[in-house]
C-alpha cells in the first residue's frame, strides 16, 4: 500500500466519510480545533515573551515554563485529536494540499525547536533564571517559536479557503 | 422546533429587517469592495483575529486557571494580574477592530446570519461579566503577597468564563456554517 491509497483508505474509513458527511460534525470537531490551537499558542507566546525579555521579567523562567507548559501540552493533545479527526474526513485533499504541507512543516520546526530548547539551552537554565537580559539562545527560541506558531495559524486558516482547489 | 429550525427563523428574520440594507450598503464602500477584491484579505484578517484570540485567551486562562489554584500558584494574584490582564482587554480591542475588518470585508455572510447575532450577544455579557467579576475580585488583592485562597463564588466566576470564550470563539468558527 504505497501512502496514497493509505490517504484514501482514510477517507474511506466510516470515521472518515461520517465526519465529511455529517451536518454538524466537521464544524463542530473544527470549533474544538480552534479553541485548542488558541489554547497552545497563547500559552506557548506567555512563555517566548518571557525568554525574548519583554514581559513578566520577574517571573522566573523555570516558574513560567512550569506555569504553561501543562496547559500547553493538554490542549496540544486536543488540538492533535481533533486535527486528525478533520484530517480523516478529506484525507487526500488535505495531503495535495500546499498550506497543509506548510502547516505541518511549521508544526515539525515548532517541535524541533523546542526540542533543541529544552535539551540544550535549558541546560543552564540556573544561571539565567531570574537574568534581566536572557541568553541569546532562549531568545532566539521564543523569537523562532512565535514566528513558526503564528504561521501554523495563518497556514491553518488558509486550509479552510483552498481545500477544494488543490486535487 | 428543533434549534436549526430556531436559526433558520432567526434568519428569516433577520432578511426582514433594515440589516439588509445596511450590508449591502457596505458591500458597495470602497473598502469592502478593495478587500472582496483581494483573495489574501479575508484569511490574514482572520488569521489577525486568532492571534489576537491566542493573545486575550491564553491571558484569561493564566488569570482565571491562578484563581482555581490550577497555574501560577507561587505568584501573588496581584502579580499574575498585573502581567495579563492588561493583554486581555488591548488584545479585546484588536479583535474588535479585526472583526469590524470581517463584516466589512463580508458584510452579508456577517450581518444577515444568526450565529453573528448570537455570538455579538454572548461578547456583550462577556465583556459585562468580566467587568463585574473584575470588580468583585479586586477585594482579594487588597494584600499583596499574603497567601489567599479564592472562594466558591471566584471560583465558579473563573469556570463561568473560561467557558464563556470557548462558547464565543465555537459560536465564531460556526459564522462560517450557520444555515442562512
Amino acid at each position: 500500500m504505497n501512502l496514497g491509497q493509505l490517504w484514501e483508505a482514510i477517507q474511506a474509513s466510516s470515521l472518515g466519510i461520517y465526519i465529511a458527511e455529517s451536518a454538524w460534525a466537521f464544524p463542530t470537531i473544527e470549533s474544538v480545533h480552534v479553541i485548542a490551537i488558541v489554547t497552545v499558542v497563547g500559552t506557548v507566546a506567555v512563555m517566548d515573551l518571557r525568554l525574548l525579555g519583554l514581559t513578566a521579567r520577574d517571573y522566573p523562567v523555570t516558574v513560567m515554563s512550569r506555569d504553561t507548559l501543562t496547559w500547553t501540552w493538554l490542549s496540544f493533545v486536543l488540538a492533535a485529536i481533533t486535527g486528525l479527526l478533520l484530517f480523516a474526513s478529506k484525507a487526500t485533499n488535505y495531503m495535495a494540499n500546499p498550506y497543509f504541507l506548510a502547516k505541518m512543516a511549521m508544526l515539525i520546526l515548532a517541535g524541533l525547536n523546542m526540542a533543541v530548547f529544552h535539551l540544550i539551552t535549558w541546560r543552564t537554565v540556573r544561571e539565567w533564571d531570574t537574568a534581566a537580559i536572557m541568553p541569546t539562545g532562549a531568545k532566539i527560541a521564543g523569537a523562532l517559536s512565535l514566528f513558526f506558531w503564528v504561521l501554523v495559524i495563518f497556514f491553518g486558516r488558509t486550509i479552510g479557503f483552498t481545500l477544494g482547489i488543490y486535487e | 422546533m428543533s434549534f436549526s429550525d430556531l436559526l433558520f427563523a432567526f434568519t428569516e428574520w433577520l432578511r426582514t429587517t433594515p440589516l439588509v440594507e445596511t450590508a449591502l450598503s457596505i458591500s458597495e464602500h470602497p473598502l469592502s469592495l478593495l478587500i472582496a477584491s483581494h483573495f489574501w484579505a479575508i484569511p490574514i484578517i482572520q488569521t489577525l483575529h486568532i492571534l489576537a484570540l491566542t493573545a486575550a485567551f491564553g491571558s484569561v486562562l493564566m488569570i482565571n486557571l491562578r484563581i482555581l489554584g490550577l497555574t501560577g500558584n507561587s505568584r501573588t494574584f496581584a502579580q499574575t494580574v498585573k502581567r495579563f490582564r492588561p493583554w486581555t482587554w488591548w488584545a479585546l480591542l484588536v479583535l474588535v477592530i479585526t472583526g469590524i475588518g470581517m463584516i466589512i470585508g463580508e458584510p452579508i455572510r456577517e450581518l444577515i446570519n444568526p450565529i453573528f447575532w448570537i455570538k455579538m450577544g454572548l461578547i456583550v455579557v462577556l465583556i459585562l461579566l468580566s467587568l463585574w467579576y473584575q470588580a468583585a475580585l479586586s477585594r482579594y488583592t487588597v494584600e499583596p503577597g499574603t497567601a489567599l485562597r479564592f472562594g466558591a463564588g471566584a471560583r465558579l466566576g473563573a469556570v463561568g468564563l473560561i467557558l464563556l470564550w470557548c462558547v464565543i470563539m465555537f459560536a465564531g468558527r460556526w459564522i462560517a456554517y450557520a444555515p442562512v
